[in-house]
């Protein structure tokens, strides 16, 4: 019984995920600003990215030092992006 | 008065966890790397929307939907585990190891498609980043299939695969995230 639960807790998820990957798709038609539509197409990948974490790779139920080994290179990668993004934007 | 020294050992099955999710920080600084490199490259130059409008999105779709499923059938093969459902193992194993296999073959005509038509790697500055970035991540998918198939080989000699499915399962779904993010980066974001 809890099996099965696991099981559709499981397709529930997939079914998300391909909902989210159809709209990421779509997205890059709709008749919106450039800069909109990327900002679009990232946060739905974010959101996918976040339900494979969570439900499959089990992070909802894990502790704070896994949370901590997987969170912390994400921020280093992110921010390192983000703090030359701008400098690069005023020099190019 | 002699007191009775006790220590609390990790499980071989939480080491192995940690030791994956270390590999996992460990990947996410490269690909997190590459990636940065590609998006400062990409802001600093112009002419890239050309170069990226000979990319497939039809088949990079259909590529992302096997990884995805890819992931819920490595999901389901840990949770058949956890019920001692060898069969189920089995089963959801090698459907994971088949969408793997298609990802890497659709994978191969989209890189003789290119190169037929004379874009390698070395054509400029978008196609040596796209051959990079997607290169290192299907490197990432045969490793991925290499411990699949180990793993279902031994579940088919009747061997436990224990714990091990949980750590093989967290390599790739780590995979698919990353292709997750080349997918919109590569594809739709020109």
């Amino acid at each position: 019984m809890a099996a099965d639960r696991v099981h559709s807790h499981h397709i529930a998820t997939w079914v998300w995920l391909v909902v989210l990957m159809l709209v990421g798709v779509f997205a890059t038609v709709l008749p919106l600003d450039r800069s909109v539509i990327v900002g679009l197409i990232f946060a739905v990948a974010t959101v996918k990215a976040a339900l494979v974490a969570r439900n499959y790779m089990h992070l909802k139920s894990e502790n704070w030092l896994i949370y901590a080994i997987a969170v912390i290179p994400v921020l280093l990668a992110v921010a390192m992006t983000f703090v030359l993004y701008w400098d690069v934007l005023r020099h190019y | 008065m002699r007191t009775a020294i006790t220590s609390e050992q990790p499980s071989p099955a939480y080491r192995g966890k940690i030791a994956l999710w270390w590999l996992i920080a460990s990947e996410i600084m490269i690909f997190g790397g590459a990636v940065s490199s590609y998006i400062l490259t990409r802001t600093a130059s112009t002419g890239w929307p050309a170069e990226a409008a000979h990319l497939s999105i039809a088949l990079a779709t259909v590529n992302t939907f096997f990884l995805l499923t890819s992931s819920m059938t490595m999901a389901m093969a840990f949770a058949a585990y956890e019920k001692m459902d060898q069969r189920g193992v089995r089963t959801f194993l090698l459907f994971t190891i088949l969408l793997g296999l298609a990802f890497l073959g659709i994978k191969a005509y989209e890189y003789t498609s290119h190169i037929g038509a004379g874009l390698a790697p070395w054509s400029g500055s978008f196609w040596a980043f796209y051959y990079m970035l997607t290169g290192l991540h299907a490197l990432h998918v045969i490793a991925g299939l290499i411990v699949n198939v180990t793993l279902l080989l031994a579940a088919r000699k009747g061997l436990g695969v224990g714990y091990r499915i949980e750590i093989a399962g967290l390599y790739w779904h780590f995979v698919d995230i990353v292709w997750i993010f080349l997918f919109p980066l590569l594809y739709l974001s020109y």
